[in-house]
């Protein structure tokens, strides 16, 4: 008698386990989609036809912390709320254009300074509610919205955001008009030619379900990752996907929008896969084998990674594109701030500040790195020595005709000598008053890489006689020392890039915030900065693009010229894709999923 | 009994403030603070980097940031995640059934295990049986919770006959309620094992110590002189008293319910509160790591009441009242 009960149990277990494992398998992931009526200015892809269904999967480092496009500051929450929302402007990564979005075409006034947005009639939000120019207007007043606060009566931003910032132009916030219920127009208070750009990343918000929140004060507190887990149809947006499920540190598994506005040629609503899902696994190597071992369907591989990976393409059936130089930037620079900290003393000792401060030090230094032997013994081949402030990825505004700086040793020391400074019997290099050359690399820690590039630095240092002592420091101790406290000779550090140069703003502009080597300066501390300065406005004042253009190259000679920062390397970029998915189109930069609503794949009948 | 339990929740009061003082500092003390990856963003500009200093009271000295969490915490006010945006018990309500749920089935596995083998191997003292158990409970003991749960996951990525992390299978979204439930279980196995191992050896040398000290007491061989039968000597005179120091261990053993597993989830990518506190301290959430502590700190002290309680409940020789 017992053990039939036991016998029974087992079985049980053991049926239900096959149960499992079949259907983790193939999940029944057919959905019932209602075939809405396209909306009046439906956008008809160009994309070749494909056919509906499939689960597209894919792993990101971190989960997104708010569905609230006000509340987050992050690339992973910005990640995942651009597959639910869309911006007036969208940007054709292929062609490096900007193509309408919820905006279906714009015009710009005489004096360029207005633009007027005619939008697209008949969209609907993602809960059947239609789309029109005041969940617009409700956008730019939600991101403008002001109250007093209550200790000192000052009107304060009311929903404090990024974008207050981002839309000041020229002092002056922008102007944001309703002309009629498809037809808005936004004004800048002077020329401002990112803008255009700049509109595309403010995702438009439903007015009809916000509404509420926005006069009562908690518009912040809407559409947390809270939301998500309880009640994901409250999120509603326009964009090709809605959310379907979330369970926080495990994944955000989203399902076709059945109002999204665009089609196929065959009057198809996109987007064509069933689901998509977000896995979240917090450490890259995981999520690399994830990709290598066929369980994602794409991901970004690092070029350390792609031997390894590329072995096993046949077997998962996947390919990886090299997709050349990475649009990040990598560097060294020098403390230049001549300062004082709260007790009187310089940041920095004077000595120190004259070597940093000689164009010619810096060139030496230049000169003495061997970015090839990087390239080779780090990256193993897999990268370019850097030669700008912005990466050749950045095709249309990199400059390839800066100052290179080959690897030559020799070319450093005369660089050096004429520079004032003499050569010991020791090969030690001393200044005028006879202070050996000597300083401290701050690098940030826990990466092998930088780890390895330093070290070889410092041996490239050594080799033109200069004593160079690396110190691995946290992150966050880097961000404070060299933009705080001010109390380092020289670090290292790599930026994201890409996008429009006037992004890169508060590091090119003197007195930016980061302009690393001497930020916030009230005047120009030196004649090319000041340049540099007068090219940023220039710049942006003129709708040219071509004039644009040779601006942004005069600024990359000079800081190629100047040396304020030492470019060292840019590894190339990889991205990997199944072979089943259709429509795959890989752009010069950025995602190579930023068509994800047209690619699809024949159903899987195995 | 009443005042007993008085006194004890009244000693908390001191202890919290230490240790969450300690954290406070230590926290403050640590380079960088929350804001440190948007101080390096060129897309935010320095007011906004201000405004949220403000906002979150960080560009206050750290006694006055200290004394307002206090104050928060005092009308239970745990205040809210940085990053999330959400209440911190909002936060931590998404996570800690993920870790009960793993917290006790290692438990239950550890005891299902320990307490007979204990009781097997005293029983057959310095058999072959007991050497080989002795052996394999001091291996066990010795290998790092950490480094268990990468073989583990190396061993599910190998075989396949696991999966590798998580709580839920990709698509347990589309499964029938039934198949969800044997699809929790199927992602608990491999994590339970780990987390119970370590718990395992010790808990068996105990039981067998225990159970040999009694074997041989006086009481026991009365017993057996009596002729009680063998089976009821055990049951009833041997393993009631051996056990005894278990019920403390397991007032131990409540206290990491929702701590404990910090090492296991964050290898083995479960995503209970172990994950989001790790990566709260990692980006400086102050408020979630604050919580966290305070937490940890309340569930050891309701543990070792509990064993007290439990002890004075099985055994009748101690009184809690003096």
């Amino acid at each position: 008698m017992k053990y039939s009960i036991l016998y029974k149990i087992l079985i049980i277990t053991v049926t239900a386990a096959f149960i499992i494992i079949n259907s983790a398998c193939s999940p029944p992931i057919e959905i019932e989609r209602t075939d809405y009526p396209l909306p009046e200015d439906v956008e008809i892809t160009d994309a070749s036809l494909g056919e509906r269904g499939e689960i597209f999967i894919l792993s990101e480092k971190s989960e997104p912390n708010s569905f609230n496009f006000l509340s987050i500051e992050d690339a992973y929450s910005r990640e995942a709320i651009s597959r639910i929302f869309d911006g007036l402007i969208n940007y054709d990564a292929i062609e490096e254009k900007h193509i309408p979005g919820l905006a279906k075409s714009w015009e710009v006034s005489e004096d360029n300074k207005s633009y007027t947005f005619q939008l697209r009639r008949g969209v609907l939000w993602s809960d059947g509610e239609p789309f029109t120019a005041d969940d617009v207007i409700f956008t730019f007043d939600a991101i403008f919205a002001k109250a007093p606060n209550p200790e000192t009566g000052i009107l304060e931003p009311r929903y404090p955001s990024r974008y207050i910032g981002q839309y000041t132009i020229a002092g002056e916030p922008i102007k944001y008009e309703k002309i009629d219920d498809y037809t808005i127009r936004l004004t800048t208070a002077d020329i401002y030619a990112p803008f255009i750009n700049d509109v595309g990343f403010v995702t438009i918000i439903p007015k009809h379900v916000l509404n509420e929140s926005f006069k009562d004060g908690s518009l912040l507190k809407r559409w947390t990752t809270q939301t998500a887990i309880e009640s994901p149809h409250e999120i509603v947006g326009t964009g090709p996907f809605s959310i379907y499920s979330y369970r926080p540190g495990e994944r955000l598994v989203l399902k076709p929008n059945l109002h999204y506005w665009r089609a196929d040629k065959s009057g198809q609503r996109l987007p064509y896969v069933s689901f998509l899902i977000y896995k979240y696994v917090a450490d890259f190597n995981t999520q690399t084998v994830l990709f290598a071992t066929g369980q994602t369907d794409a991901a970004g591989i690092s070029a350390t990674n792609v031997a390894w990976i590329s072995e096993s393409e046949k077997r998962f059936d996947f390919t990886i594109h090299d997709r050349g130089p990475d649009t990040g930037i990598s560097f060294i620079w020098f403390n230049m701030h001549p300062g004082k900290n709260k007790d009187g003393e310089n940041y920095l000792e004077s000595h120190k500040l004259n070597w940093f401060r000689e164009k010619k030090f810096r060139q030496a230094v230049s000169y003495g790195i061997n970015r090839p032997g990087i390239v080779k013994a780090v990256y193993f081949g897999r990268a370019k020595p850097l030669s700008s402030i912005i990466s050749p990825a950045n095709k249309k505004w990199h400059n390839a005709h800066t100052k290179k700086y080959d690897y030559n040793p020799d070319k450093s020391k005369n660089l050096l000598q004429e520079a004032g400074f003499t050569y010991r019997n020791d090969g030690i290099l001393a200044d005028e008053n006879g202070i050996p050359v000597e300083f401290e690399l701050l690098v940030p820690d826990g990466s092998q890489r930088s780890s390895a590039i330093s070290t070889t630095f410092m041996e490239n240092m050594k080799a033109i006689g200069i004593n160079v002592r690396l110190s691995y420091i946290d992150f966050g101790a880097l961000i404070d020392r060299t933009g705080k406290t001010f109390a380092y000779d020289a670090a290292m550090m790599a930026f994201t890039g890409g996008g429009d140069p006037s992004g890169g703003k508060a590091m090119y502009r003197s007195d930016g915030f980061l302009h690393l080597w001497h930020p916030e300066q009230s005047e120009p501390a030196t004649a090319w900065e000041a340049r540099i300065d007068e090219i940023i406005d220039a710049q942006e004042r003129t709708l040219d693009e071509s004039k644009r253009i040779e601006l942004i190259h005069e600024m990359q000679n000079i800081f190629s010229d100047q040396m304020p920062l030492i470019y060292l390397v840019t590894p190339n970029a990889y991205s990997g894709v199944k072979n089943k998915w259709n429509n795959i189109q890989v752009p010069p930069i950025g995602s190579i999923l930023w068509n994800l609503d047209e690619i699809w794949t024949l159903k899987d009948n195995g | 009994m009443g005042k007993f339990i008085l006194k004890r929740f009244l000693s908390i009061i001191p202890l919290l403030l230490g240790i969450t003082f300690l954290v406070f500092i230590l926290m403050y003390a640590a380079p960088g603070d929350f804001l440190s990856e948007a101080r390096a963003s060129k897309d935010i500009s320095k007011e906004r980097i201000e405004e949220m200093e403000r906002e979150f009271g960080l560009d206050k000295s750290w006694h006055i940031q200290y004394a307002l969490w206090l104050k928060n915490v005092l009308t239970l006010n745990l205040g809210e995640s940085w990053a999330y945006k959400v209440p911190v018990e909002d936060l931590i309500g998404q996570r800690i059934v993920a870790t009960l749920v793993l917290s006790i089935t290692s438990l239950f596995f550890a005891w299902l295990i320990a307490i007979p083998l204990g009781v097997l191997t005293a029983i057959h003292k310095d058999s072959i049986f007991d050497r080989l158990t002795s052996i394999l409970a001091y291996a066990a003991l010795s290998i790092p919770e950490f480094f268990l749960a990468l073989l583990a996951v190396f061993f599910a990525a190998s075989t396949g006959l696991f999966p590798i992390g998580g709580r839920t299978s990709i698509g347990h979204d589309f499964l029938a309620p039934l198949a969800q439930f044997f699809d929790y279980v199927y992602h608990l196995i491999l994590p339970t094992i780990v987390l119970g191992i370590g718990g395992i050896a010790g808990m068996m040398r105990i039981m067998r110590a225990n159970v040999l000290d009694y074997l041989r007491a006086e009481f026991v061989t009365t017993a057996r002189a009596k002729g009680v039968p063998e089976g009821w000597v055990m049951f009833k005179h041997v393993l009631r008293n051996a056990i005894n120091p278990l019920i403390s261990a397991f007032g131990f053993a409540f206290s990491g319910l929702l701590s404990g597993a910090l090492l296991v989830e964050n290898v083995m990518n479960y995503p209970g509160l172990g994950q989001l506190i790790y990566s709260s301290f990692l980006k400086q959430d102050q408020y979630v790591v604050m919580a966290a502590v305070v937490i940890g700190c309340v569930m050891l002290m309701l543990g070792n009441l509990l064993a007290d309680l439990l002890l004075g409940w099985t055994d009748p020789r101690i009184r809690l009242e003096k």
